[in-house]
């Protein structure tokens, strides 16, 4: 109990440095919001000088970094340049979106690289194991990037997928059950695509995981029992090996809104990357602090949830 | 006692008739006659709806701060100005305004206002909103960007309420582009404004989070349903005050769709897949990928050719004796010998430009006008060919030489280096610069392309000069001189190349200022244009900024809409909105 | 196969591919920066043995090109021109590690000949070249990142695995840190602040530097748990009784142990940091033209049309497959011969 209440302050200590950290990077480089407006020649100098002052750019850190701390209080979290209203309305609605498609993503990867790991396992050294690292490692060595390109391509030249976006033109017109079918429609590549971006690795540690358990004493002996293949498997070999795993979901958890990035700025999915990436373009100060704030709320929670996990379920390391 | 009835007598029924009139006169109000502006367009039919591409969000739909294109370009539709420019002619013609007078000394404009229009609500419009709005953009606690474009002579102009239908402005000098200066300025709606405005409140109103009931425009189409991040929605004004030449009330179409998608090579795929209807100003890329489903798909492509844009290569030749820039003051030595400029821009390949950056679709540039500014280019401007030998011989008589490998070296022996600073999010200037490089590498100059996020580089010409030369491009929103005045003059806050003047640098830096300054208060076009001219010809020989290439303007629709007439003036697609319909 | 055939095959594969780009001057028959302004996205040139009569030719050639009439923007071969293919021609100059120059080329065809391998670019650049070339840059990239990474990761894990307590605290909330960072605005203001007098290798070498300083956490976390296991060995306790000092003990004992994960996380950090060098340049942060890196080798694929029409961009994308597979089976041969090691 004590470990935990360490960890907690813990959290709460590293949030409020990341957000230090990120508001005096913001504060060291160069450039602001209306450095856009500086350069159209029918905005004076004055106009362009009076704006920033009317939102605060020119007060020094430590006042800017106490109005924004009571705004976090307040619910805010700041104002948005680009969007003209408060930062967390904006986040929460880019963020449900995001979550949406990795938590599927997710859960569509850990279904299909746990038999596939415990398969591949299983069958170490033989066509298929083989078959299947040589797979693995391809879809390692290819860019994400590529991939995502690769499936827009699909998308367009076959229309099995939507071409990007969340919602199709007459998505108001639409009953309740074809808004569903049609977000679907459209959420069905990036998420296939995070997915399998997100798999050989997850392939590669559930295997390594199973196959050390599988040479271990009790493993032997269950075989010895005759316990059937299958069983022994899912029912003996997997607990054991879930202490890499858990860690893995926990990482699973706090990578959740920050691997999605490229995936939705290449397929225009209307989450968190999109909005960080034109955000850190156009120094909407705020909004980059906001977003890397919800990250890094996440990353923490996730290892929080990680340890929380192994805790209960390893007896080892209670002894510790 | 004589029975006589009161309706025989005289003088009641002269009394009667007074009332009569008094009455009319009194009722007249409620039933103005409405002056429609008809319009010329062949007519078509009611109904349908488009959908249209966004490329981001638009900021805000408050008239007196819109600064990016998505919200102006929703604003456009929403609301209307007093005097508009028609983008196919780029001439002023009458819209709320119906008519106007100029005084003889060119300081005085009455504006004569169309009557009986309505506001989007219902709600009738006069000389007051037209006040109101006035107010509204001069004032400086707003700081609202259009205010700049009002101060003429180094005063804002002033209005004045004649009438219920009239207004009058005053201006410090006479300006020749005054009547341009209405357009884009759009008249508010005083009744639902004005609240917000006495409380200080003002900046806030007209967000995009607004309900629809607190807009009210004198625009085509009023705004239905704005979903963040995915759509804004426009309907049919039921009170629009144009018609076309059958007496159909226009807008034709029922609904406009503006669907966000953040990047251009989304939209073309939206677009060829069906999902959008027009898509406005592509790059040169992705005509050729268009162009092969044109037939199949039931859609066609405009190239327009050059617009307004032109992009150029300019050197630091700001003062640096405040900053602490050694190495680039050391440089400027170079950057200010006019002969160095110009065997620059004797080296550069602009065909190769035109062909490998907009693949045949620009113009190559050798003056700021470019050839789709019809009223203002100057036609006898030379265009000398690419010649690396001229190059050579201006360098040598600037009192540069070779040495054995190549590399070429000023009179000290200091060998020729600079950068070429760039935005990163713009491709088709890093491939410009790319190819400049490559071009002066002939030369025997060794040249590095520094590519930097918009924000960072802007700092860097702006504030703290910490740059060699750059690669940028200017897009004046408006076809008329004035809208540059900022970058010609030398106190101009957009004079990139030496900023913070207090007095010109150079001479011929003073004579274009006294040009500029001069055909701002002739009213007489032919004037004017010569003094323009002059203008162009000394920026083609002084070289601040090395011109490249104008690249055209892209459009394209599908055939189902009828009268689109696409131009190079933003909105590029939608300038006469009101005037599209479905076949 | 056997785990000390798969090891030494990895290998030898590294060592030639590593082997070919230190090279590249050599086995590219252009030089990274020349552009053929006539020929903009040229197709992979086709090697012939017979010519259009049918005859036989010993020596293979190619034709030259000419804008295609009938379509725009695409090229057919001008039968007419032929230019036969040399090995170890003189071409352009090209230095070799910085250190001797040489014009000896592998390969070529006589000018105005060309050979695009992988076709070429939006300037007409042959891509091969350039994928060569490119090579120096990535690999030195995923080379420098990962030593740095993998260094700092040694030092944080030892010391928070060896002494524990409050050290382990700080150094692992550190290393969460330094995972929640926004690296990529974090490296966005770095390029912006530097000046543009320092050259292109030390931008890129600072940037490198800092993607290598924000990954430390990975690898310490790694070593860490080794260590944490490892010093309690038998033979680290005995030593330990034996009086040995704590620098002693880390350095004969504890890290030895940990040199395995060490090789192991090298080999799979080497291709992330490519990786990573690919999504900088991606987002506009790599080296500047004209130097090539696979990363701005990948950039242009992400433009639809390039993707729909140009087809052979994709080949450099392709052909990191090979490398990367590479250090991953090295990676894995590694792994199972250092377990099956008695320690």
């Amino acid at each position: 109990m004590r470990y935990l209440l360490r960890r907690l302050v813990h959290a709460i200590l590293l949030l409020v440095a990341i957000s230090i950290f990120s508001f005096a990077l913001l504060q060291w480089s160069s450039g602001d919001f209306f450095d856009a407006m500086r350069m159209n020649p029918r905005v004076s100098q004055q106009t362009v000088n009076g704006l920033r002052s009317q939102y605060g750019l020119n007060r020094s850190f430590p006042v800017r970094y106490a109005a924004w701390v009571r705004s976090v209080l307040k619910g805010q979290m700041g104002f948005s340049f680009s969007y003209d209203t408060a930062v967390a309305p904006l986040l929460w609605a880019r963020a449900r979106n995001t979550l949406l498609l990795t938590s599927t993503a997710t859960l569509l990867a850990w279904l299909v690289a746990i038999p596939l790991g415990i398969w591949s396992a299983a069958n170490k050294g033989k066509w298929g194991d083989r078959a299947c690292g040589v797979a693995t490692s391809a879809l390692l060595t290819v860019p994400d990037l590529l991939l995502f390109l690769i499936l827009l391509l699909l998308a367009v030249r076959t229309g099995w997928f939507a071409a990007g976006g969340m919602v199709s033109l007459n998505f108001n017109h639409l009953t309740f059950w074809s808004k569903v079918k049609d977000i679907v429609f459209h959420f069905a590549l990036p998420s296939l695509g995070l997915a399998v971006v997100t798999l050989p690795v997850l392939v590669r540690h559930i295997r390594s995981a199973m196959i050390e358990v599988l040479e271990s004493p009790f493993i032997r002996a269950a075989r010895g029992h005759g316990i059937p293949r299958t069983r022994m498997l899912f029912r003996y070999a997997l607990p054991a090996a879930s202490n890499p795993l858990i860690s893995l979901l926990g990482f699973s958890v706090a990578t959740m809104l920050s691997a999605s990035v490229i995936v939705e700025v290449i397929l225009s999915w209307p989450g968190l990357g999109p909005l960080m990436v034109q955000a850190i373009l156009a120094r909407d100060v705020y909004v980059v602090v906001g977003v890397v704030m919800l990250s890094s709320v996440f990353l923490v929670a996730g290892n929080f949830l990680a340890d929380l996990l192994l805790f209960a379920s390893d007896p080892r390391i209670r002894v510790e | 006692m004589l029975k006589v009835s009161p309706w025989k007598s005289a003088s009641t029924r002269f009394f009667l008739a007074i009332a009569c009139v008094l009455f009319a006169v009194s009722a007249a109000p409620a039933q103005v006659h409405e002056e429609r502006m008809v319009t010329n367009n062949p007519p078509g039919h009611a109904g349908g709806e488009i959908a249209v591409a966004l490329r981001s969000d638009p900021k805000t739909l408050n008239p007196a701060f819109a600064m990016d294109a998505a919200s102006q370009e929703i604003i456009y539709c929403m609301n209307a100005d007093l005097i508009h420019i028609n983008r196919e002619t780029q001439q002023t013609e009458s819209a709320l305004a119906k008519s106007w007078s100029v005084s003889r000394d060119g300081r005085t404009y009455t504006l004569q206002l169309r009557r009986g229009v309505r506001f989007s609500d219902g709600k009738a419009f006069n000389a007051d909103d037209v006040i109101f709005s006035f107010q509204v953009y001069l004032d400086k606690k707003i700081h609202s960007p259009e205010r700049d474009l009002l101060i003429i002579g180094g005063k804002p102009i002033a209005v004045q309420k004649i009438n219920d239908y009239s207004v009058r402005f005053h201006l410090a000098q006479p300006y020749a582009a005054a009547e341009r200066l209405f357009d884009g300025l759009p008249i508010l709606p005083k009744h639902l404004l004005e609240t917000a405005y006495r409380n200080g409140t003002f900046s806030q109103a007209w967000g995009v989070s607004m309900p629809p009931d607190q807009f009210a425009g004198l625009g085509p189409f009023r705004l239905k349903k704005y979903v963040a991040g995915q759509r804004i929605v426009l309907e049919r004004n039921p009170c629009y005050w144009k018609v076309d030449s059958q007496g159909n009330q226009l807008p034709y179409l029922n609904e406009i769709v503006f669907l966000l998608v953040p990047s251009e090579d989304a939209q073309v795929i939206r677009f060829q897949a069906g999902d959008t209807d027009i898509l406005s100003r592509f790059s040169a890329e992705n005509f050729s990928v268009l162009e092969r489903d044109q037939a199949a798909q039931g859609y066609h492509l405009y190239d327009l050719g050059p617009g307004l844009e032109y992009n150029f290569l300019f050197f630091n030749l700001n003062d640096l004796a405040s900053k602490n820039l050694p190495q680039i003051a050391k440089k400027q030595a170079w950057f200010r010998d006019v002969r160095f400029r110009q065997a620059v821009s004797s080296a550069i390949d602009r065909e190769g430009i035109v062909r490998l950056v907009y693949d045949g679709r620009a113009t190559p540039l050798w003056g700021q006008v470019t050839p789709g500014n019809k009223l203002w280019v100057d036609r006898s401007l030379p265009h000398p060919p690419r010649s690396l030998a001229r190059a050579r011989e201006l360098l040598k008589s600037a009192g540069f030489s070779w040495k054995g490998d190549g590399t070429l070296i000023d009179a000290h022996g200091n060998p020729v280096e600079f950068s070429i600073l760039t935005s990163s999010s713009n491709a088709a200037r890093m491939k410009m610069a790319t190819i400049i490089q490559d071009d002066l590498s002939h030369l025997g100059m060794n040249v590095h392309v520094v590519s930097l996020d918009f924000s960072a580089m802007v700092d860097r010409l702006l504030n703290s000069f910490d740059y060699e030369a750059a690669v940028m491009g200017m897009a004046s929103g408006d076809a008329d001189p004035t809208s540059e005045m900022n970058v010609w003059v030398s106190s101009g806050g957009t004079h990139l190349w030496h900023l913070n003047q207090t007095k010109p640098a150079t001479p011929w830096e003073a004579e274009i200022d006294r040009l500029m300054n001069q055909q701002l208060i002739t009213l007489n076009y032919e004037r004017r244009k010569r003094l323009y001219d002059q203008v162009q010809q000394i920026v083609a020989q002084q070289l601040p900024v090395i011109c490249l290439a104008s690249p055209d303007i892209l459009v394209g629709a599908k055939d189902r809409i009828g009268n689109f007439h696409p131009a190079i003036l933003e909105p590029y697609a939608l300038w006469n909105v009101e005037e599209l319909y479905i076949r | 196969m056997k785990h000390q055939h798969k090891l030494w095959a990895a290998v030898v594969l590294l060592a030639g591919i590593h082997g070919v780009i230190l090279f590249a001057g050599f086995f590219a028959p252009y030089s990274f920066s020349a552009q053929d302004r006539g020929l903009p996205f040229a197709p992979p040139t086709r090697i012939h043995f017979v010519d259009a009569q049918g005859k036989f030719h010993a020596r293979p050639f190619v034709y030259g090109l000419q804008d295609d009439p009938n379509v725009a923007g695409s090229y057919s071969v001008d039968s007419k021109r032929m230019y036969s293919l040399h090995f170890f021609v003189q071409g352009a100059p090209y230095k070799v590690a910085g250190l001797f120059s040489s014009r000896v080329h592998l390969y070529g065809v006589p000018a105005p000949g060309r050979i695009f391998l992988l076709g070429t670019d939006a300037y007409g650049r042959d891509q091969f070249s350039r994928f060569l070339y490119g090579g120096q840059i990535s690999l030195a990239a995923g080379l420098i990142a990962a030593g740095l990474s993998v260094l700092l990761g040694i030092i944080a894990g030892a010391l928070a695995g060896f002494y524990g307590g409050w050290i382990d605290d700080v150094l692992m909330r550190g290393g969460e840190l330094f995972l929640a960072l926004p690296w990529l605005y974090l490296l966005f203001a770095v390029r912006a602040a530097l000046p543009l007098h320092i050259a292109q290798w030390q931008v890129f070498l600072l940037l490198v530097t800092v993607i290598g300083l924000i990954g430390w956490a990975r690898p310490a976390r790694l070593i860490r748990g080794a260590v944490l296991s490892g010093k309690e060995r038998n033979f680290v306790v005995a030593a330990r009784a034996f009086g040995a000092s704590d620098l002693y003990l880390l350095r004969r004992h504890v890290l030895p142990q940990t040199y395995a994960i060490v090789l192991t996380q090298m080999t799979l950090l080497i291709p992330q940091y490519i990786l990573a060098e690919v999504t900088l340049t991606f987002l506009g942060l790599g080296v500047g033209e004209p130097m090539p890196s696979w990363g701005s080798l990948l950039t242009a694929l992400q433009r639809y049309y390039i993707l729909s029409s140009y087809w052979w961009m994709f080949l450099p994308a392709l052909l990191l497959i090979p490398v990367f597979l590479a250090y991953y089976v090295a990676g894995d041969a590694l792994q199972e011969r250092l377990k099956s090691v008695p320690l």
